[in-house]
């Protein structure tokens, strides 16, 4: 096989279609967790938290809790998605349908059976975060103008995830495996990254250390219409470097298991 | 000539798994890979098709390198490995049309193709059964109708009988001959003599990652055995080993007894000295690539 061989559109779509095809055949099942998720943490947040919480402090404006709330959201369905289709279901598809294996006795090349699955992991990001900003639109939190131009960092963010999903199924040798980048990694950056609270709450040296985990820049970014921080330039380069990375070690990971 | 392995190698460290195989294949001709397990079959197909990198070697398929050109190559090329790699989120049907997308075979051409290949391996009437629904036998005809999508020039099949009953083998054989005779070069690989023997033209004996041996099947029993053999049980080595020395031929143990090679000449003569020892069992017949590969490695195909 020719790692170098050059990517052709078709080939990348084929594999992405593949993938699409078996979620379009359920679509309904699948279309539930980014709508509904929003929808429950909106109602529970905004009935239960709002009255508590009130107005935050956040880039030095005073905003409505439930506005910083949106695309904090935003962030942790793109995360969620994008990593859970990268790293579950693609391992699934590696280790035991062994569908790349059969793909690859096509003329499809490994890179385009990889990304053709790192676009289709980013897509399901792109749909969840895309869908939680709908939801946001609708609940009058968030603009339709404002979800067309994040589209673009929606995408990026997606493609990150999606590559860190790939790369731990192209580290684990069991589905279990994949539990352990879930809980010592993704969780705790879910929680601490500012995606439900302003950081800034948080213990110097934590916040630090939040601040420098990639959802917090994708976080920080998406809530654009609240002012960008000023570091922005700093986030959204720091973002696409993770984004590379991640990329670069996924393919590295899956292709020794592939070719020998 | 569709396929030409040259020198082959593939080393894990210092483990040679695959050392200097070289063959030919040419078009309508079915070429068998025999060996016992871990002889190198699998890693040499591997690398035919170019899921193994070799580490030394080249494999062309019409002209084409298959390292350097592999998207070309595998264009002209149906794989059906050893384990059912079919996708489970699809039926039967959709298996195929799918498939067929990767060789850019789409639409209506795709359904059309995929309809053929269905009836062609009797799965017309399990077009919208689950993966899950088929059994070992008929998962093995999908996998073979989805090798067949892009009308291949040549087509490997890894072990593709493993694991099935009489009938479904036969089936298979069926489907093989009629590859043949379409023109298509076959590489098959087996540990079951019975069907190198029926289905090859032309075998490659492999033992510890080289070819020990090749030719038609009829050759190799003939050069290696001789036409027929005589299995005895219930006589010791004692008497075996003096026999076949004064009758010049060779033997061995097997199982609970012995084998030795019917000499030309005096068959008959061997045959009564062995009645007169009285043994439990004593019986003959003509010699098989089973035999060859007994007396070329020691080895037993199923081992």
């Amino acid at each position: 096989m020719q790692p170098q061989a050059p990517l052709t559109l078709w080939g990348v779509y084929a594999a992405w279609r593949r993938n699409a095809r078996v979620y379009q055949s359920t679509w309904l099942v699948n279309s539930l967790p980014p709508l509904s998720e929003p929808l429950i943490y909106l109602v529970a947040f905004g009935f239960g938290l709002t009255p508590l919480v009130g107005q935050i402090t956040y880039n030095g404006q005073e905003v409505a809790y439930l506005r910083f709330l949106a695309p904090g959201m935003m962030a942790v369905g793109i995360l969620f998605q994008s990593y859970g289709e990268g790293a579950y279901a693609s391992y699934i598809r590696l280790s035991y349908q062994r569908t790349w294996h059969a793909i690859l006795t096509t003329p499809l090349t490994f890179s385009e059976v990889f990304a053709g699955e790192l676009l289709w992991a980013a897509t399901k990001g792109v749909i969840a975060g895309v869908a939680t900003g709908g939801v946001a639109i609708a609940w009058g939190l968030l603009s339709f103008p404002y979800l067309l131009l994040s589209l673009p960092l929606i995408l990026l963010g997606s493609l990150l995830f999606g590559a860190a999903g790939l790369l731990t199924a192209g580290l684990v040798r069991t589905i279990d495996q994949v539990n352990v980048p879930l809980f010592l990694a993704v969780v705790p950056m879910f929680t601490l990254c500012g995606t439900y609270f302003p950081r800034t709450t948080l213990p110097t040296p934590l916040n630090e250390i939040a601040s420098a985990l990639p959802l917090a820049a994708l976080a920080d970014l998406l809530r654009w219409p609240l002012g960008l921080p000023s570091h922005w330039v700093w986030s959204l380069g720091w973002l696409l470097l993770w984004a590379v990375v991640c990329i670069v070690l996924a393919w590295r990971s899956i292709y020794p298991r592939l070719f020998r | 000539m569709v396929l030409q392995a040259n020198d082959l190698w593939k080393q894990y460290g210092d483990r040679a798994v695959v050392q200097g195989v070289s063959f030919t294949l040419g078009r309508g001709e079915v070429l068998g890979f025999l060996g016992a397990n871990g002889a190198g079959k699998t890693t040499t197909v591997g690398m035919l098709y170019g899921a193994v990198i070799p580490t030394r070697g080249t494999v062309e398929v019409n002209g084409l390198n298959v390292q350097a050109q592999g998207r070309r190559a595998r264009q002209q090329m149906g794989i059906v490995t050893q384990d059912d790699n079919l996708d489970p989120d699809f039926n039967v049907l959709d298996n195929l049309r799918y498939f067929a997308s990767f060789y850019r075979i789409t639409g209506k051409t795709a359904q059309v193709r995929a309809g053929e290949l269905l009836a062609e391996v009797g799965l017309q009437d399990y077009a919208r059964h689950r993966i899950s629904e088929l059994s070992g036998g008929l998962k093995r005809r999908l996998v073979l109708a989805r090798a067949l999508l892009n009308r291949p020039q040549i087509v490997f099949l890894d072990e593709p009988t493993t694991g099935l009953d009489p009938d479904a083998r036969q089936d298979f054989w069926r489907m093989v001959t009629q590859l043949k005779q379409q023109g298509c070069g076959v590489l098959l690989t087996t540990h079951y003599m019975d069907e190198a023997q029926r289905l090859c033209d032309r075998l490659l004996l492999l033992q510890n990652g080289q070819v020990i041996d090749s030719g038609t099947p009829e050759t190799l029993i003939i050069k290696t055995v001789g036409e027929e053999v005589i299995e005895v049980d219930g006589l010791t080595r004692e008497v075996i080993e003096p026999l076949a020395a004064e009758f010049g031929v060779w033997w061995r143990s097997l199982g609970m007894g012995y084998l030795l090679v019917v000499p030309p000449s005096n068959g008959e003569q061997l045959w009564a000295r062995l009645s007169d020892r009285h043994p439990h069992r004593l019986s003959r017949r003509r010699a098989n690539l089973e035999d060859v590969f007994l007396r070329l490695t020691g080895q037993s195909l199923g081992n």
